[in-house]
C-alpha cells in the first residue's frame, strides 16, 4: 500500500531529521540549564552556522563536515562575546530583562545577516550519492548529518562525564543551588555554558542545510527557534539530554503528521505542519509542563 | 474551634517536613509555636496559609474544610500572615502595598477605602511618616512592621506571625505585644506567633505554647508549664531557656 | 484617592498631536504612525508592563483583529456599510478574544519564562494554522479594495480608508489609554502590582493570580484586536497573513513599553514618540537599518535604563507637585 509505504519512509526521515533537530535543542537546554536564561534568540544562531556551511562550500569547496569545527569555534568565541557584553549583566535581572536581551540579540544578528549577506534564499548542493532502501532512496548527505549529530551528542556526553569542567557544568545544571555553594566559579561556568551553547547552536545550523540545501537566508532561523522550544519543552527545557531525545520525538511528529495532514483534500500540508508544532507545544505545556522526559 | 488541623503531613521527597500534626486554636486565642531552626514551624505555616497543600490530613477553618482551598480562598475566610523574611511589593509604596492587604483580604475593600484602611493601619503599627516610600527601600525592621499593617489590614480572624519579633529590640518588641494585645481585644484576632527563640516575648504573649521537634509536636499546654518541661529544654539542647 | 490627572497629561498630549497634523502640511503622516504606535505599546503594557510576563505573540492579536474586520467587509458586506463595519469591530474583539481565552488558559498556568516560550509559537501557529488550511483566503489573503468600491461606491471606500480608519485609530487610541489609567486605579491594578512583584507573596494576599493575569492578558489582546481592524484592515483595505503576522510589531511593540517605562501610563506615550519618529526619520535616512538599530537600543535600555523614561522621571517626581501628572 502506498501510503503506509510513504509513511515508513517519512518517518524513517524524521528519525533521521530527528537527530539533527536533538542536537540543535542541545545549546539552548544547557543555557536554561546552568544559567535559567531563555534564548529566545536561539534561531540567529542556527541561521550562523547554516551561512557558514554555505560560504565554505561555495567560496572554498569545503565540505560541510569540515565546517563543524569552524562553525563550533566562531559560535564560542560570539557565545563569549554575548556573553561578557550583555549576559553577564543581566545574570540577576529580572526574567522579563534577560528574555527581551535575548530576543534582540537574535534581532539584531538577523538584521546584520540580512545586511552583510542579503535578503534573498541561496543554497548549495553537496553531490555524494544515496542509499537505496525498499521504499525509498535516501542522500548520504543526510546520513552523514545523523551521524554526525550523535558522534557530536556523543562527544559533549563523554566531555560531561569525564572532564573536571564537564563535571562542574553538569553539576550546575543538576543541582544548581548546591553547585553554587560548594566552591565552584559560577562566573566561568557561565561564561563556559553560555559558549558551548551558542558552539553548539551554530554548529548544528551547518548540519541543517543538509536538510534544506536552498533554505538559507538571514531570517531562517524563527521556524528553528519554535521547534527547538518544543523540542526543549519536550525534554524537560534544563536537560540537554532530554532535548536530544526529544529531538527524535519530534522528528516523527512533524514527518508523521505531514504525511497524515497529506491526506485531507484542499490543505497545504507544510503550513499546517508548522501549526502541528504549535498545537503539540501547547499541548505538552497544558499537560506536563516539565517535559514528557522530564522529572518533577 | 477556629483553627483544626488532623494528622497534617508534608514530605518534601524523603524528608517528612510536618509529621501528623493535630492543632486546634480558639477564637481570639494567643498560640505560640517553638522549636529550633528546621523543626516544621515555617511548613507548618505554609500549610495553614496554603502555599503547600499537605499529602495526608485535613485542616478545617471555622468547622469548613480548607485542605485543598488555594491560598487566595483562605484568605477571603479571614487567615492572615507575615513572612519570616519580609516580601514587600517592592516597587510599590509602603501605603500601596498595605492598601493591597485591605483589598484582597477578608476586608475585601473598594480601593479608596483601602487607601485610608492603610492610612490607618500605617498609624497603627507606627510607620505612617513612610506611607510613600518604595517598599523596597525600607530597613529590615520597617518591613516587617509594613508586613505586620499589610496583614492587619485584611482583617483577618487568624494572624499568623512568622518570626516577626526577630531581630528588635526590646522596646520594639513590648510595642508590638502591646500592640497585638490591643488589636486582639477589639478585633478578637486569633493570633499564632512562632519563635525560634526569644522565649521572654513568647512568654509575655502567649496564653499556650506549641513545641515543634522534626516535624511532630512535641508538646503542648499552658505557656509556663511547656516551656519549663524537661523535655523541651533537651530539645534546646543545653540552650539556657530565658523564660524570665 | 488614586487620582486620574496623568490621564489629563496623555489626552492633551493626543490633543497636541491631532492639532499639529492638522495644522501643519506633511504632518499628519508622521502624526498617525506615532499614534500608531503609542496605540500598540499602550496595548502590549496593559499586560506586559503590569504582570511583568512577556507575549512574544502579541502580534498574533493584532492580526486576528485585522482579520475580524477583513472578513466582515470581505465576506458580510451585503448587510450595508453601518452594520458590517459594527460586525468588524465585534468580530475582532471576540477572535482576539477567543485567541487570547484559549492561550491564557492554557499558558498563564506557567510562570515567566515557560509563558514566554509558549507564546512564542502563537503567532506562527495561528499564521501557518490560516495559511495551511486556506482559511479566510489562506495566503492570498483578503483584498478589499474592490469589493468595497463594489458595494459601497469609490466615495464610500476612500472615506473608510481615510478620514474613518484614522479616527478609528485615534478612538481606539485614546481608548486604551482610558482603560490602562481606569485599570491602575482599580483592584485589578493592584492585584497586577502585587502579582508582577511576588506572585507566591501575592496569592498569600488573597490575590487570585491566574485570574488577574488573565484578565489583564484578555484586555491587552482585545485592544490589539481593534487597532489591528482599525489601523491595518480599514486604512489598508487587503488583509495578507504575511503583513499582519510580522513579528516586527512584536518587537516595536516591547521596545515602545520599554522605552517609555513598563507599567506606566505616560510610559507608551513617550515611548511611542520617541521610537515611531525616529523610525520615520532612520526610515528616510537609513532606509531597511531600523531594526538593525532598534535591537541594540532595545539592549542598552534594559542594561541602563530598566525603568525607561517615565519610570525614571516619576520615580524622581515622587513628593513634588509634579507627581500628580507623572505616572
Amino acid at each position: 500500500m502506498a501510503f503506509v509505504e510513504q509513511l515508513i519512509a517519512n518517518l524513517l526521515y524524521g528519525a533521521i531529521l530527528g537527530a539533527v533537530y536533538g542536537l540543535a535543542t542541545m545549546g539552548l537546554s544547557l543555557i536554561f540549564g546552568v544559567l535559567r536564561i531563555v534564548n529566545v534568540g536561539h534561531g540567529a544562531f542556527i541561521m550562523i552556522g547554516a551561512f557558514t556551511a554555505y560560504w565554505m562550500f561555495t567560496l572554498y569547496g569545503i565540505s560541510p563536515v569540515l565546517s563543524l569545527p569552524l562553525a563550533m569555534a566562531a559560535g564560542m568565541i560570539i557565545g563569549v562575546a554575548v556573553y561578557l557584553v550583555v549576559v553577564k549583566r543581566l545574570v540577576d535581572a529580572p526574567e522579563l530583562a534577560t528574555l527581551l536581551a535575548m530576543f534582540a540579540i537574535g534581532i539584531f544578528i538577523e538584521e546584520a545577516a540580512k545586511q552583510i549577506w542579503g535578503a534573498n534564499y541561496v543554497g548549495y548542493s553537496w553531490e555524494i550519492g544515496s542509499i537505496s532502501l525498499p521504499f525509498t532512496e535516501i542522500p548520504y548527505t543526510k546520513l552523514v548529518a545523523f551521524i554526525s549529530s550523535i558522534l557530536i551528542a556523543a562527544a559533549v556526553y563523554v566531555w560531561f562525564r569525564k572532564t573536571k569542567l564537564g563535571k562542574a557544568v553538569r553539576a550546575v545544571v543538576e543541582d544548581r543551588e548546591g553547585a553554587l555553594t560548594c566552591g565552584i566559579d559560577v562566573n566561568k561556568i557561565y561564561a563556559l555554558s553560555f559558549s558551548l551553547g551558542i558552539g553548539l547552536t551554530v554548529l548544528s545550523g551547518v548540519l541543517v542545510t543538509l536538510f534544506t540545501p536552498v533554505g538559507i537566508n538571514a531570517y531562517m532561523g524563527g521556524e528553528y527557534t519554535l521547534k527547538a522550544f518544543v523540542i526543549a519543552v519536550l525534554g524537560g527545557l534544563a536537560s540537554p539530554w532530554g532535548a536530544f531525545y526529544a529531538g527524535f520525538i519530534f522528528g516523527l511528529i512533524e514527518n508523521g503528521s505531514y504525511t497524515l495532514l497529506g491526506l485531507i483534500p484542499g490543505v497545504e500540508p507544510f503550513g499546517l505542519t508548522r501549526f502541528v508544532s504549535f498545537v503539540v507545544l501547547m499541548l505538552v505545556l497544558l499537560l506536563k509542563p516539565t517535559g514528557l522526559l522530564g522529572g518533577e | 474551634m477556629l483553627l483544626k488541623l488532623e494528622g497534617v503531613t508534608k514530605r518534601f521527597g524523603g524528608l517528612v517536613a510536618v509529621n501528623s500534626v493535630d492543632l486546634e486554636v480558639e477564637e481570639g486565642e494567643k498560640l505560640g509555636v517553638v522549636g529550633p531552626n528546621g523543626s516544621g514551624k515555617t511548613t507548618l505555616y505554609n500549610l495553614i496559609s496554603g502555599v503547600y497543600m499537605p499529602d495526608e490530613g485535613r485542616i478545617f477553618f471555622e468547622g469548613k474544610e480548607i485542605t485543598n482551598l488555594p491560598p487566595y480562598d483562605r484568605t477571603k475566610l479571614g487567615i492572615a500572615r507575615t513572612f519570616q523574611i519580609p516580601r514587600p511589593f517592592g516597587s510599590a509604596t509602603v501605603r500601596e502595598n498595605v492598601a493591597i492587604g485591605a483589598m484582597f483580604g477578608m476586608a475585601n475593600a473598594g480601593v479608596d477605602e483601602a487607601l485610608e484602611m492603610a492610612d490607618d493601619m500605617l498609624k497603627l503599627v507606627g510607620i505612617y511618616d513612610l506611607k510613600d516610600k518604595e517598599a523596597k527601600l525600607l530597613t529590615p525592621l520597617e518591613k516587617k512592621l509594613m508586613e505586620l499593617a499589610r496583614a492587619l489590614a485584611m482583617k483577618p480572624k487568624l494572624l499568623l506571625l512568622d518570626e516577626l519579633l526577630a531581630g528588635m529590640n526590646p522596646a520594639n518588641i513590648n510595642e508590638i505585644l502591646e500592640l497585638l494585645d490591643r488589636v486582639k481585644k477589639e478585633e478578637n484576632i486569633a493570633v499564632i506567633a512562632m519563635v525560634e527563640h526569644l522565649m521572654h516575648a513568647i512568654t509575655k504573649f502567649a496564653e499556650r505554647v506549641v513545641v515543634m521537634h522534626q516535624g511532630m509536636k512535641l508538646i503542648e499546654g499552658p505557656t509556663m508549664e511547656v516551656l519549663n518541661d524537661p523535655k523541651v529544654i533537651e530539645v534546646y539542647l543545653g540552650e539556657k531557656l530565658n523564660v524570665g | 484617592m488614586k487620582s486620574y490627572s496623568p490621564l489629563i497629561t496623555l489626552l492633551l498630549a493626543y490633543l497636541i498631536m491631532i492639532a499639529i497634523g492638522q495644522s501643519i502640511p506633511g504632518m499628519w503622516q508622521p502624526v498617525m504612525l506615532v499614534i500608531f504606535y503609542i496605540a500598540i505599546g499602550q496595548a502590549l503594557n496593559v499586560f506586559l508592563g503590569m504582570t511583568g510576563y512577556v507575549n512574544f505573540g502579541y502580534v498574533a492579536l493584532l492580526g486576528v483583529g485585522a482579520y475580524g474586520m477583513g472578513v466582515a467587509l470581505g465576506y458580510y458586506n451585503e448587510l450595508g456599510l453601518i452594520p458590517t463595519l459594527i460586525l468588524g469591530f465585534i468580530l475582532a474583539a471576540i477572535l482576539a478574544l477567543l485567541v487570547s481565552a484559549i492561550v491564557g488558559g492554557i499558558a498563564l498556568r506557567l510562570r515567566g519564562a515557560y509563558f514566554a516560550i509558549a507564546t512564542i509559537g502563537v503567532n506562527e501557529g495561528i499564521k501557518y494554522l490560516i495559511m495551511g488550511a486556506k482559511i479566510w483566503g489562506g495566503s492570498e489573503g483578503i483584498v478589499l479594495s474592490g469589493i468595497l468600491r463594489k458595494s459601497f461606491g469609490a466615495e464610500t471606500m476612500r472615506f473608510l480608508s481615510t478620514t474613518f480608519a484614522d479616527a478609528g485609530v485615534i478612538v481606539v487610541a485614546i481608548a486604551t489609554g482610558v482603560v490602562t489609567a481606569y485599570i491602575l486605579n482599580s483592584r485589578l491594578g493592584y492585584a497586577l502590582i502585587a502579582l508582577r512583584e511576588d506572585e507566591e507573596a501575592a496569592k498569600v494576599m488573597g490575590i487570585n493570580v491566574t485570574k488577574y493575569k488573565q484578565i489583564a492578558f484578555m484586555i491587552s489582546c482585545v485592544l490589539a484586536g481593534l487597532i489591528g481592524a482599525t489601523a491595518w484592515t480599514l486604512k489598508l483595505t487587503y488583509v495578507f497573513p504575511q503583513d499582519v503576522f510580522a513579528i516586527n510589531y512584536t518587537v516595536e511593540a516591547i521596545v515602545i513599553v520599554m522605552l517609555g517605562g513598563a507599567g506606566t501610563l505616560l510610559g507608551p506615550l513617550v515611548g511611542g514618540l520617541i521610537y515611531a519618529l525616529l523610525k520615520y526619520y532612520l526610515a528616510i535616512a537609513f532606509p531597511g537599518l531600523q531594526l538593525l538599530i532598534l535591537a541594540p537600543l532595545l539592549i542598552v535600555v534594559i542594561l541602563l535604563f530598566p525603568e525607561g523614561v517615565v519610570g525614571y522621571i516619576a520615580k524622581k517626581a515622587r513628593g513634588t507637585r509634579l507627581e500628580n501628572f507623572v505616572r
